[in-house]
């Protein structure tokens, strides 16, 4: 298992937003830019890091029994630092993602790969886990945030402070149901769609790769799984 | 027993270290989100006042009116009154809160108001903050009745399919213009020396 596998894995096949389907709640709340996914996602990867390698460390140390609660803390903690951070030193995007930035802590993926995959694995592999999770989620809620800021508000918005904005001719109307909630549901579906068609054609030239059908998978199980191998969590 | 002695102790010394990187980082953000906030503030400021020398962000002057505190941030130009700014908030917006700064000319007409927080409808409601509606106020004297939407027997263009969050500006800026005309004297002394 090496740093390149575990990393690699967040990007693709394990993709938080799109395959693994964790971090909802932010995905469709803050996507109305590209410059909130820019963001968000690196927040949440400096939080999903930080809590990764921490709970990486103390794996020996926490009590299976009191892990959650151990989880949360260590999370809350640093999501905290860098709520303070930002308020000091990136006023205007903290403006921007408002009540998203305390809301990291709840975020699924952050607990998601603190039980599945750090408590589990040594601090090297649960570093590259988080990177590739976090740039994973970064690069999945910006690509929904492009598409729906261009369609919704004619615009691609990559920093605003710096002006680094690029706007649609203004003959183009823009649909203003793709920043509203509705868009939202609307884009996330369509990419997931479309996420599971190249899937599909990719196992089909794969020989010998039977097609599962999701909803019979069992990686997403852990109830009958003995603590060793189980790297992904749903 | 001896199993919940170290359930606990672990969860306290976990919880006592987040608690003191908390108060590490707290100690070190303080001072820079404070200043933060201030250099908003008279960004806000410059956006809405006329050229000024002094900082209107320390010449201030409170009043209790309405049920709301009002905080008039006074500009000078070399030691005369250039205007005042005032802070208003109406909860009446369609995504609720709208908080505006409002800059008043000596004349006692409206210079120029700035949106600083909404949650309007992004393309409806949002476009308060566009020039189109803005300039409606820009440099328009006070006359009450005036200051209302069209439909409610004013001047005042409403922005189409956004009544109701254009009506919630109007009214914050009138109630706001209403308080400065109540008090426009003493704002224009607040900071001058005391005259015997």
């Amino acid at each position: 298992m090496g740093f390149w596998k575990e990393m690699k894995k967040g990007l693709w096949d394990e993709i938080p937003v799109f395959r693994v389907v964790l971090g909802m709640c932010p995905t469709l709340a803050i996507t109305t830019s590209v410059e909130n996914g820019i963001g968000m996602g690196l927040a949440a990867t400096f939080v999903l890091l930080c809590s990764n390698a921490t709970v990486s460390l103390l794996r020996h140390f926490i009590p299976d029994k009191v892990r959650i609660p151990c989880f949360i803390v260590i999370a809350a903690t640093f999501t905290t630092i860098i709520d303070l951070t930002m308020n000091a030193y990136a006023h205007e995007v903290h403006r921007n993602l408002g009540i998203f930035i305390p809301l990291i802590v709840v975020n699924c993926i952050i607990l998601g790969r603190a039980e599945a995959f750090a408590s589990r694995h040594p601090v090297r592999l649960s570093i590259a886990d988080a990177i590739g999770m976090g740039l994973g989620f970064t690069f999945a809620i910006c690509i929904v945030g492009l598409i729906r800021e261009l369609a919704g508000n004619g615009s691609v918005t990559l920093w605003s402070a710096t002006g680094w904005q690029w706007r649609v001719p203004a003959a183009y109307q823009p649909t203003l149901i793709m920043v509203l909630a509705p868009g939202g549901f609307i884009t996330l579906g369509c990419l997931l769609a479309l996420m599971n068609r190249i899937e599909w054609h990719r196992a089909q030239r794969t020989p010998g790769y039977a097609y599962q059908p999701r909803e019979l998978d069992c990686r997403h199980c852990v109830i009958c799984k003995p603590k060793t191998h189980v790297s992904t969590l749903s | 027993m001896k199993e919940i002695v170290k359930l606990i102790v672990v969860l306290t010394l976990i919880s006592a270290v987040a608690g003191l990187l908390l108060a590490f980082t707290n100690n070190r953000t303080a001072g820079p989100i404070a200043q933060a906030r201030k250099a908003e503030v008279l960004r806000a400021l410059t956006d809405v006042l006329p050229p000024f020398d002094n900082q209107p962000n320390e010449t201030v002057f409170s009043v209790d009116e309405n049920g709301q505190h009002w905080t008039f941030f006074i500009a000078r130009q070399n030691g005369s009154f250039a205007g005042a700014a005032v802070e208003s908030v109406s909860m009446k917006g369609y995504g609720g809160l709208i908080k505006i700064m409002i800059g008043i000319n000596p004349d006692n007409s409206l210079r120029r108001f700035k949106v600083l927080e909404q949650q309007e409808t992004p393309g409806l409601g949002s476009k308060i903050t566009e020039a189109v509606f803005r300039s409606q106020f820009e440099n328009r004297s006070f006359i009450p009745d005036t200051w209302r939407l069209k439909k409610d027997g004013g001047e005042i263009e409403a922005i189409t399919g956004a009544t109701i969050s254009s009506r919630a500006v109007t009214e914050a800026i009138r109630t706001a213009a209403d308080v400065y005309a109540r008090h426009a004297d003493e704002i224009r002394r607040t900071g001058l020396p005391a005259t015997p």
